[in-house]
């Protein structure tokens, strides 16, 4: 163990009520009653990855259906209920519960601390988020499902006779409540960092981790009760024939929009944050050598928190909201573009006069900044809003949203996996597999998503289960759903490395990797009782230091003076 | 790839978004191009080699955030520019007149001229002449979308939008409604057929007659079906005597069919307009386009084939 | 630590109020339209007196549970039962008198789908009525076990009161931005500038 030669340190104040325990329960049973936080953040993870290979297979059918022009292996009341429930899933029961679940088991291990702040509510947020995705998955069989779009605009979503079935109520109702889980998460997560950090981890030596995730809870607490209200919203125009968004007495289809936007716009940060959090983790470590200008990482992000709420009306461009506002947005989803560049050179150049390790994380990090990058510049052409109302609602959207989000948060968390996946389980993941799932990965997404901005510029819609035999539509999209074929494939060896790194992968020990953060101080798996006793913090690298002690950062005149 | 796409516009609003998206794809691929390029030098470079220890141990250089976070700001001013006065070629502020209403309906597309002609998915306009375009919606919001004149704009029921159409030279313009509104969202595709000013008013004149009259016997048969089974209750016939008393202030479910054999394709582009298309679309409309409104009348075969000789008749 | 509680409850207390902040937003965007004349308006159908009486009952809840809260916090048991049933019944005659009200309107034909205000009142004062009713749901609970046990008694506990606390404060004044913006607004049939409406009476 590390900490054995190290002067004592004050111990973690033990909670003040002590949890309740149920006499030695085994099995599935300690499972469910569970308030621990890092096996609740592993059910995070497993559920959420059963979610991911539901969207997979809605993404599967959707291109198998898309691969020939006038197809009809789909009829469009089946497509539009699967390209929904694709984008419901992926976005609320994919991506949101798997960086959640990454927060609620790493902050705490990352600052020191024995728990989250509160465990029962812990528990009660992800139990939420289960019964969240069961009903909205249940309305397969009860119903029909949602089948307006994730985003569901009235009045096509609020009036009962333009949707095909009741799918928007089980929408309207399974959303709120991993909503509600959602917010909780944040409370939880936000107190945590506040109120349980270890001796000597100010803010300022927050792994970048942790600070995206801090500023995510802020984003979460803003965004999310405006989504809830919007349910609000659409529910009583649906059940009770309310007139929210009823045009013949008034109702304003905008004002869904704006209201939703609220919250779409923050929720795409809210599935970014964390990725940029790994990413932050993963390449220093793998490069050896500190994160490039740590204070404008974290410092751009608090600039990218205050304009994601300034910014959302650039999803209503064609809307008709009028000029003023159309420059209004323009200029804020300009602006935003500034700090996220710096990010992106920041990570960049940490692998300048470095000593990079080709692992398979590191490779999916490498991918990460390259793809996002590419979505990222996309983004800011919408931005300039005439181009957008060329590509706005086009194949040209589809291809951007996937470079950020799969591209971005999704190769991101595979990075974290690949990295992480040694301490939660004790054992090293298959480089071998590992290097043939990024390969396969890395050639499948770009093939089936690069073909999608052609096919935006020449002139295919989205949310369309078929299209005429134009010229290169046929092409394009076949080259897409080959490209989608071969990403099931990747993901196909990434499960079989899961199952056979985890019953016989090499044994890691506690530090695998010589990493820098806190987590690695305890064991591979940690204890229950996490931490024995915490290494000291005197700079961003505790357990850097520990481990190099004549080259530790606080010893570093350049590192105490910061950057 | 690109010759019918939003990179070679027929129009000069296509044209100024076109250059701007052209300069924008420079700018950022400039940007972007970068990061590959030092990562191709610091990869190799820097990967590490068995043996070697970790590399010093540094923080960051001020100058190079500054340097970074500079130049982006000055080329999103350029852009900021540049998007200023690309939207003043491309999009109104406002309308004071009207050329034209586009209203969309489920899943087709109603043009209304101001002489009173109103047609159905293929929009014919003059080339040479900047239209104000009103943008409305009978029933969920779509988006009027012809990729080689210019941007798009929703139609928002509740409200009118307005958008410039206009088209330098002849030619066939295909376009789609592209914001997702139902069932039959993929199969509410439009034409725009843009002629010289003489052949567009010769078009107009055409389009403002009613009716033509049934001449052969299966015509007649056909009329009269069209009037037994009460097709004017959605569709309009102007000029034809009509058993429902609609009127002019009528609301509009289904398109004008009164110059039906003068379009190229119906049912939203689902398909070409023929004859053996027609029998196979009354044969059972929801089989071709799942989700439309109109009802399967279970006409027989022989009712179908003078139903379509009707239709077909009016040129 | 005993901050943690303070900060959770803080932190949701807070996002709901953006939850509200929409509702509130589009009661006030509707408030205005034409589509309104002729109908049911905040002018012609709100009983402002009546309301402006329970929402006396709700502020002073706040008012007894404070007060309760610092009775509880020097260990004076009865003081901390009397004040806190006091709050439930003051809390209660809210909802009682919010229950009436919606009772009334709806009987008079005003219901969530008779026009937007109709659609922006039921949901806005609707949702606070909820927020009320699940407060005094726990204030009852923690009635009933103070009672009954050694919880939340003799100063134990103080945190988990204060926490509960701020949430009930928070309804009030949360009321306290509702009843201005739905209620008071409508004495004088003024639109957003103060220009007139043109609504007629309803009744």
């Amino acid at each position: 163990m590390n900490t054995a030669a190290r002067p004592s340190t004050p111990l973690i104040p033990e909670l003040d009520t002590p949890l309740p325990r149920v006499t030695d329960p085994t099995g599935l049973l300690k499972w469910i009653g569970s308030v621990d936080h890092k096996q609740i953040g592993i059910m995070y993870m497993v559920t959420s990855f059963v979610f991911f290979l539901f969207g997979g297979v809605e993404a599967l059918l959707m291109r198998l259906q898309l691969s020939q022009p006038r197809f009809s292996f789909l009829t469009p009341q089946d497509y539009d209920q699967i390209f929904t429930m694709h984008g419901t899933t992926m976005i609320f029961l994919v991506i949101m519960p798997m960086l959640i679940g990454f927060a609620i088991y790493f902050v705490p291990l990352m600052i020191g601390a024995n728990d989250i702040a509160f465990p029962r509510f812990n528990a009660l947020s992800y139990w939420l988020f289960l019964f969240g995705g069961l009903l909205l998955y249940y309305s397969f069989i009860g119903g029909g499902a949602p089948d307006a779009g994730w985003f569901a605009y009235a009045p096509l979503s609020s009036e009962f006779n333009f949707t095909a079935n009741a799918g928007m109520n089980y929408w309207g109702v399974s959303l709120a409540a991993t909503g509600i889980g959602t917010i909780g998460s944040a409370v939880n997560l936000m107190v945590t960092i506040w109120t349980l950090r270890a001796p000597g981890m100010t803010l300022r030596r927050l792994p970048l981790f942790v600070w995206m995730v801090m500023l995510n809870n802020v984003l979460i607490l803003a965004a999310l009760p405006a989504l809830n209200s919007t349910f609000v919203m659409v529910l009583f125009d649906r059940l009770l024939h309310a007139n929210f968004f009823h045009v013949p007495s008034g109702g304003q289809p905008l004002l869904y929009q704006h209201s939703f936007w609220s919250f779409g716009h923050p929720e795409v940060y809210i599935m970014i944050l964390p990725a940029w959090g790994m990413i932050s983790e993963v390449i220093p470590v793998f490069a050896r050598r500190p994160i490039f200008g740590y204070n404008f990482v974290a410092g751009a992000t608090v600039a990218i928190l205050l304009l994601s709420l300034l910014v959302w009306g650039h999803h209503m461009f064609t809307a008709g909201m009028g000029q003023t506002l159309d420059i209004a947005f323009g200029i804020s989803s300009m602006m935003i573009a500034v700090p996220t560049g710096i990010k992106v050179f920041n990570w960049t150049y940490t692998t300048w006069k470095a000593s990079i390790h080709f692992t398979t994380s590191m490779l999916f990090a490498l991918a990460f900044l390259l793809q996002f990058t590419i979505g990222g510049v996309t983004g800011v052409m919408f931005a300039s809003f005439p181009v957008d109302w060329q590509m706005e609602d086009s194949y040209f959207v589809i291809a951007h949203l996937h470079y950020v989000l799969m591209g971005g948060s999704a190769f991101a968390l595979w990075a974290g996996i690949y990295y992480w996946f040694p301490k939660i389980t004790g054992r090293m993941m298959d480089e071998r597999l590992g290097r043939w799932n990024f390969a396969l990965a890395f050639i499948g997404f770009n093939v089936a998503f690069m073909p999608q901005h052609f096919l935006g510029m020449i002139g295919m819609a989205r949310r369309i289960y078929t299209y005429p035999d134009l010229p290169y539509w046929h092409l394009l999209n076949l080259i897409s759903s080959i490209g989608a074929a071969v990403l099931a494939i990747a993901v196909l060896v990434f499960i079989w490395n899961l199952i056979y790194s985890y019953l016989h992968g090499r044994v890691a020990g506690d530090n695998p990797w010589d990493a820098f953060t806190l987590e690695w101080a305890t064991a591979s798996p940690p204890a229950v009782h996490s931490f024995e006793q915490v290494p000291p913090v005197r700079s961003r690298r505790p357990i850097w230091d520990l481990n190099h002690p004549d080259r530790a950062d606080w010893k570093n005149p350049e590192a105490v003076r910061g950057i | 790839m690109f010759s019918h796409s939003v990179l070679n516009p027929m129009s000069p609003q296509g044209q100024a978004i076109s250059n701007l998206f052209i300069f924008l794809m420079i700018a950022a691929g400039a940007l972007f191009a970068g990061l590959p390029l030092t990562l191709a030098y610091t990869l190799p470079k820097y990967r590490h080699r068995p043996g070697q220890g970790d590399p010093p141990q540094t923080y960051g250089v001020l100058k190079m955030e500054l340097v970074w976070t500079t130049i982006p700001i000055l080329l999103l001013i350029g852009v900021f520019g540049a998007t200023i006065s690309t939207m003043r070629i491309a999009q109104p502020n406002a309308i004071k007149t009207v050329d034209l209403t586009v209203i969309g309906h489920q899943w087709w597309w109603e043009y209304r001229y101001p002489n009173g002609v109103v047609a159905a998915n293929i929009l014919h306009i003059p080339t040479g002449r900047r239209l104000n375009v009103a943008l409305k919606s009978a029933d969920v919001i779509h988006s009027f979308w012809v990729p080689e004149l210019n941007g798009k704009m929703d139609a928002v029921p509740g409200q009118t939008n307005s958008l410039w159409l206009e088209a330098d030279k002849p030619g066939i313009y295909e376009g789609a409604c592209v914001e997702f509104c139902g069932t039959g969202h993929a199969w509410m595709r439009l034409s725009v057929v843009a002629q010289p000013p003489a052949q567009f008013d010769a078009w107009l004149r055409q389009q403002a007659r009613p009716a033509r009259q049934p001449s052969t016997a299966m015509q007649k048969a056909g009329a009269r079906l069209f009037a037994q089974y009460a097709c004017a209750s959605c569709h309009l016939l102007r000029g034809r005597p009509s058993n429902t008393h609609l009127g002019s202030k009528a609301v509009v479910i289904a398109p004008d069919l009164t110059h039906f054999a003068s379009r190229p394709f119906f049912g939203g582009g689902v398909l070409d307009n023929t004859p053996a298309n027609l029998v196979t679309w009354l044969h059972d409309p929801n089989l071709v386009k799942q989700g439309v409104h109109m009802p399967n009348f279970q006409l027989t075969p022989s009712q179908i084939h003078e139903l379509t000789a009707y239709l077909e008749s009016l040129t | 630590m005993s901050d943690k509680h303070v900060m959770g409850m803080s932190l949701f207390v807070a996002s709901e109020f953006v939850f509200f902040a929409v509702l509130i937003l589009a009661f006030v965007f509707y408030r205005q339209s034409p589509a309104n004349i002729g109908g049911p308006t905040a002018f012609n159908s709100l009983d402002v007196p009546t309301t402006g009486f329970y929402t006396a009952c709700l502020t002073a809840s706040s008012v007894t549970f404070w007060l309760a809260e610092r009775s509880h916090r020097r260990n004076r048991t009865g003081q901390w039962h009397a004040l806190l049933l006091v709050t439930i019944l003051l809390g209660g005659a809210f909802i009682y008198g919010e229950g009436r009200e919606f009772a009334d309107m709806s009987g008079q034909g005003i219901v969530p789908s008779t026009n937007l205000f109709g659609t922006t009142f039921y949901a806005l004062v609707g949702f606070h009525g909820f927020h009320v009713a699940m407060g005094l749901i726990v204030l009852l609970t923690v009635f009933g076990i103070s009672l009954r046990s050694r919880f939340f008694r003799g100063a134990a506990h103080a945190r988990a009161i204060r926490t509960i606390a701020i949430y009930w404060i928070f309804v009030d004044a949360m009321w306290w931005i509702i009843f201005p913006t739905v209620y008071l607004w409508s004495l004088g049939n003024h639109g957003i500038l103060g220009e007139p409406f043109k609504a007629v009476p309803f009744r």
